[in-house]
């Protein structure tokens, strides 16, 4: 109940509506005159008006590759982290192959991806999981290291197993991390659903794919349309990961308002 | 356990241990041909100056580190064994609390881990466990004074509080021997008087083993029946001050001529301990 009241109050949604406000006019403004930079909010909010399913089916498919690859990347990268906490010859092999993977730019290799697994969902869902895969391996690497020394004196002066210590103690040290790094992966995953589709265009399109065409035909309407498509999914995906946060994490120090 | 009950037989041994930290002239001799005796059921505190080795000492009696000459024994086992059958309570200087779990679930989480120790030990036991008071963490917790707050997380709760419950959690273990590296330390004056006044109280009933590191006269002659002074540079005994007081201790006791009388005797050790020059002047005087 005092969850619902907070939405309520103009504390809570004024600052969001104003600056959304703001925007518009700017927006507006630059608009009037210049039709090929910025089409106007009016012909954008005619496109879904027009068009829905178009939207609604386009994002189903890049949300899907999103969320499949984030799904992949997170249990890559937490499974890889929790090797490199145990084992120090795992720590040494695997951390430079990590950089590497995370240095190469996406865009480069997509294409080969392409070659490799065909134009399915498969080459984007790869993508998108080399995308999310780097920042959730660190934060977690770290994570996991940050267990109290003293908290580890005592379960070592009852012989606790390293399992114990991995279960009971480094992964709840480690969920911040997890958490802090989902904040920055969850948005990110369209990112990388967008760019897979923007290589290579498949037998369900998606938004990315959508931009590409439309952006080929001056369709700047299209195009925006599509980019406010994402700009909701991304921030229910925020959403969504505050939600989850704020229930797992009620005893961290990061949840204190 | 299988140790001999009587009395006076050594519990804990620590004998001719050595300890050296680097290498060359930096060399310090945390400990230097120590030697501790504590028999069953008694609280023995070890007190001295900083950098003294009374901590390395607990240390090597906690298996957490290991000494480079001499032995350790508990109850006949070495440190690491007696650890493995979870003979061991450990109160380290900071409460060290799971801040994810409330009160009662810190105290009940030493269960949860390493279960083949206790089931060993279970079997091993000739004598009955201590039941009652350790037995029931609601019951332990109470007593120290934390029956409202069990379902708290440690960050809902004072210094005193956190320090009492790693406490709890320490007996909760009914451990064979339990060592506390100064663990009150970090309270101000207040709250350190209730929570030695509560640790005697539940020490009082359960009569655990227990080796007590503080840095404080007072306190180490209020709740110990032997206090052992160290000194340092290289960390040695220089003696050890049998306290006999009556039992149960209470804070009356506090401001006693018995007690001050004990006190003056651990700051005379502690004084010739603490400076070789002094020393010198003590004996020409």
């Amino acid at each position: 109940m005092r969850g619902l009241l907070r939405f309520a109050s103009p504390k809570f949604w004024l600052p969001t509506v104003l600056a959304l406000l703001v925007a518009g006019l700017l927006w507006s403004w630059v608009a009037r005159d210049n039709p090929y930079v910025l089409p106007t909010l009016s012909s954008v909010g005619q496109q879904f008006v027009d068009e829905p399913e178009l939207y609604v089916s386009n994002a189903a498919t890049t949300l899907q590759e999103a969320l499949l690859g984030l799904a992949a990347g997170t249990a890559a990268a937490v499974l890889l982290a929790v090797a490199i906490g145990e084992s120090a010859l795992v720590r040494r092999g695997v951390t430079p192959l990590a950089v590497i993977l995370n240095v190469t730019p996406v865009v480069a290799i997509a294409p080969a991806l392409v070659v490799a697994f065909g134009f399915g969902m498969t080459p984007k869902v790869i993508v998108t999981g080399l995308i999310t895969f780097f920042p959730v391996l660190m934060n977690t690497v770290t994570g996991l290291r940050s267990v109290d020394r003293h908290v580890l004196q005592v379960f070592r002066t009852v012989n606790a197993s390293r399992l114990d210590v991995l279960v009971r103690l480094r992964f709840p040290s480690a969920l911040p991390y997890l958490f802090s790094s989902l904040r920055v992966v969850f948005p990110l995953s369209l990112v990388g659903a967008i760019v897979a589709e923007f290589s290579a265009a498949g037998a369900r399109s998606g938004l990315g794919t959508l931009i590409t065409v439309a952006s080929s035909n001056s369709q700047l309407d299209r195009v925006f349309a599509a980019i406010a498509c994402l700009a909701v999914m991304g921030s229910f995906m925020l959403l969504l990961v505050t939600v989850v946060e704020r229930r797992a994490l009620s005893w961290h120090d990061s949840q204190n308002r | 356990m299988s140790c001999e009950p009587s009395t006076d037989a050594p519990f804990v041994a620590v004998r001719d241990a050595c300890k050296a930290y680097g290498t060359g002239p930096q060399t310090v001799h945390a400990l230097d041909h120590v030697d501790l005796h504590v028999p069953r059921g008694r609280f023995v505190s070890v007190i001295g100056p900083s950098g003294c080795g009374k901590s390395t000492l607990l240390r090597l009696v906690a298996g957490l580190e290991q000494p480079d000459g001499g032995s350790v024994a508990i109850c006949g086992r070495t440190a690491a064994e007696a650890g493995a059958d979870k003979m061991i309570g450990f109160v380290p200087q900071v409460p060290a609390l799971l801040p994810w779990l409330d009160v009662l679930g810190n105290v009940r989480i030493l269960e949860k881990v390493n279960r083949a120790g206790t089931a060993r030990r279970h079997r091993q036991s000739t004598t009955p466990r201590r039941g009652g008071l350790a037995s029931d963490p609601v019951k332990l917790l109470t007593r120290l004074g934390l029956g409202d707050v069990l379902h708290r997380r440690p960050g809902q709760l004072s210094g005193g509080m956190q320090q009492r419950t790693a406490i709890a959690r320490a007996f909760a273990l009914e451990p064979d021997v339990l060592l506390m590296d100064e663990p009150f330390s970090a309270l101000d004056e207040f709250t350190r008087e209730s929570a030695q006044l509560q640790l005697l109280d539940v020490w009082q009933e359960l009569r655990t083993t227990v080796v007590f590191v503080t840095h404080s006269i007072a306190e180490a002659v209020l709740l110990s029946d032997t206090v052992v002074v160290m000194a340092a540079r290289p960390g040695r005994i220089a003696g050890v001050v049998d306290i006999e007081l009556d039992r149960p201790r209470h804070h009356g006791q506090l401001d006693s001529a018995a007690m001050h009388e004990y006190e003056h005797v651990v700051r005379e050790i502690l004084g010739t301990a603490w400076n070789p020059r002094e020393e010198l002047q003590g004996e020409s005087a």
